[in-house]
């Protein structure tokens, strides 16, 4: 009878906690099929009384095309660049140690832990003089080198994790140390490159601080940045909720079909970095 | 001879690896060079200047001007006691919060994984575009929030503009700052939970700690490692809140939600006051760093008792 009590309370708990976790992406969803006289409708409905989609044909209209554009740009070249650049520098943390390659790793250490706004000042400056302000390419450098050291430790505990044993063999069948890596490493720490292109991903695809500062002009925007600026304008709603449930499939996609990965990554990373 | 033969092949391929290692590493120290260490320093450097960027040719020194002014500037003043509140509160709560979810989690067979994901997934989707939904849910004539309390619940006297009033617009931020990361901080302590060894929770119940008494003086003492792993995290991230008060409130109303990352972003990229927001913005970062060192110190002092 006791024990019996305490399952219900459990499951409540969660129940309610689910509700909460859940509620803005189904009111999202649901307002995204709604035409705007249902949802400023008082009393509301939250489920739609009918499924209209000309929110999701109104998207070709106004900026919405260009801010996917950009993000979509953004994020598949800078996940490109942090894997390539964070497992050529992981291995050589975990295997081609040179002078000062400490150093470096505790630096690296150090600035994980610091705000970006430290950062944000310079870089604004640096890409005014370099004309990068307002480019996809000035978006996507700071993007890879903010994610670089959080993925480097990653790459770095997968590569650690191989035996030594795999690498000296190819050696001595005349493997050089590149052919070493990309042939026979490499594919070894692919779970390690798998957690660093979804990690990467997740932080590309949402990032917002650093494009609130380095792109000011709408053409540049990503979604993140860009949207926020249609959330005040009433006529926006059904659109904007089609959009932003878009946006945000492609997250929710692949953390579905990669969960464990996921959350062992995650937490793992977190422990190391 | 065979063997110094031997000696200087391997002295070779000790310089190849060197050469290597430094040619490995090279691309991506560039981009963390000039995308982070430069910065740091140059920020470093911009804090003890004096430099608008749009109506100053050229920075000039000014020694610590910029800190002691900082602490003067009722404006910055009011957002670092906004952080402090917001910090305070969210740290709690998410620590909190978490920690009872993982228990529960921890006690849950059916349904387990249908749970975890759903308390997850805020944490992958962008925090802006999120915020976003809330906006609309906390609105006061149209929102949801209010559709529930007053239409459903019939609580009339609750219903309000969430946003638009002070006190209830820093609770809704500090809100959604827990939606989006209750979830991960959750797993974090659901890994520490799964890590207890089954040995010594089979000791405690055979000593006779159930229920209750397992939790407070077995389970709770044995999650050291989690606590410093979230408390961290926790910490860093409240700090650097940002996103949700520029997203929903932009500060407001007045100043009520105004937060310490907010007006350095405010100083520096609508004042285009540079030297002053680096400094600002070194403040931040110190107080990040400070408190990340003490969590980590608490943590490490009682593990040796």
């Amino acid at each position: 009878m006791k024990k019996w009590f305490w399952v219900v309370v459990l499951y409540v708990v969660l129940a309610t906690s689910t509700v909460f976790f859940l509620t803005p992406f189904i009111y999202a969803l649901f307002n995204s099929f709604k035409s705007e006289n249902e949802i400023f409708q008082v009393p509301q409905s939250f489920f739609p009384r009918e499924i209209i989609f000309t929110n999701y044909e109104s998207i070709l209209e106004g900026h919405f095309i260009d801010y996917f554009m950009n993000s979509v740009l953004i994020t598949v070249s800078g996940v490109l660049l942090i894997a390539i650049l964070s497992s050529l520098a992981g291995y050589a943390f975990a295997r081609l140690p040179f002078k000062g390659s400490h150093i470096i790793l505790v630096a690296l250490l150090l600035v994980i832990t610091l705000p970006i706004a430290v950062f944000l000042i310079p870089m604004y400056l640096l890409e005014d003089s370099l004309g990068l302000l307002n480019t996809r390419l000035g978006l996507i450098l700071p993007n890879v080198a903010v994610g670089l050291p959080f993925s480097i430790f990653i790459m770095r505990a997968a590569f650690i994790g191989i035996p030594k044993e795999i690498e000296e063999s190819a050696q001595i069948d005349g493997c050089g140390i590149f052919q070493t890596w990309w042939r026979i490493m490499l594919p070894m720490a692919r779970n390690g490159l798998i957690t660093v292109i979804i990690f990467s991903f997740y932080v590309i695809w949402g990032e917002y601080t650093m494009a609130k500062v380095l792109a000011t002009d709408q053409i540049a925007m990503p979604l993140t940045v860009g949207l926020t600026l249609l959330k005040g304008e009433a006529w926006a709603l059904g659109t904007l909720s089609a959009v932003i449930t878009l946006s945000m499939l492609p997250p929710i996609i692949i953390f579905i079909l990669f969960q464990k990965q996921v959350v062992e990554g995650l937490s793992q990373g977190s422990i190391k970095g | 001879m065979e063997q110094v033969k031997k000696r200087k092949k391997s002295m070779s391929l000790q310089r190849q690896k060197r050469l290597y290692g430094i040619l490995f590493i090279l691309p991506a120290f560039i981009f963390v060079f000039a995308f982070m260490f430069y910065p740091i320093m140059y920020s470093a450097f911009m804090s003890l200047q004096d430099y608008n960027y749009v109506t100053d040719a050229s920075p000039s020194f000014v020694g610590f001007e910029n800190y002691k002014n900082a602490f003067q500037d009722p404006t910055f003043r009011v957002s670092m006691k906004n952080t402090l509140i917001y910090s305070s509160i969210y740290f709690i709560s998410v620590m909190v919060i978490s920690l009872f979810l993982a228990l529960t989690l921890f006690n849950v067979k059916k349904f387990n994984a249908f749970f975890r994901t759903s308390i997850f997934i805020p944490i992958v989707v962008p925090l802006s575009l999120a915020s976003i939904v809330f906006t609309w849910i906390l609105q006061e004539n149209i929102g949801l929030l209010n559709y529930f309390l007053g239409d459903i619940l019939g609580l009339e006297q609750l219903t309000r503009g969430w946003l638009t009033e002070g006190k209830t617009a820093m609770g809704s931020i500090i809100g959604v700052g827990l939606w989006a990361t209750i979830g991960f901080v959750t797993i974090l302590f659901l890994g520490g939970l799964q890590s207890i060894s089954p040995d010594i929770l089979e000791a405690a119940e055979v000593d006779g700690a159930t229920g209750w008494k397992k939790i407070f003086y077995v389970i709770l003492p044995n999650l050291r490692e989690a606590y410093i792993l979230t408390g961290i995290w926790a910490i860093i991230q409240a700090l650097k809140v940002f996103v949700e008060p520029m997203v929903m409130t932009h500060g407001g109303p007045g100043t009520s939600t105004l937060v310490m990352y907010q007006e350095i972003y405010f100083t520096a990229f609508t004042r285009f006051e540079m030297g002053y927001a680096s400094a600002m913005a070194y403040i931040l970062g110190i107080i990040t760093l400070v408190f990340s060192l003490i969590n980590f110190h608490i943590n490490r002092s009682r593990e040796d008792i």
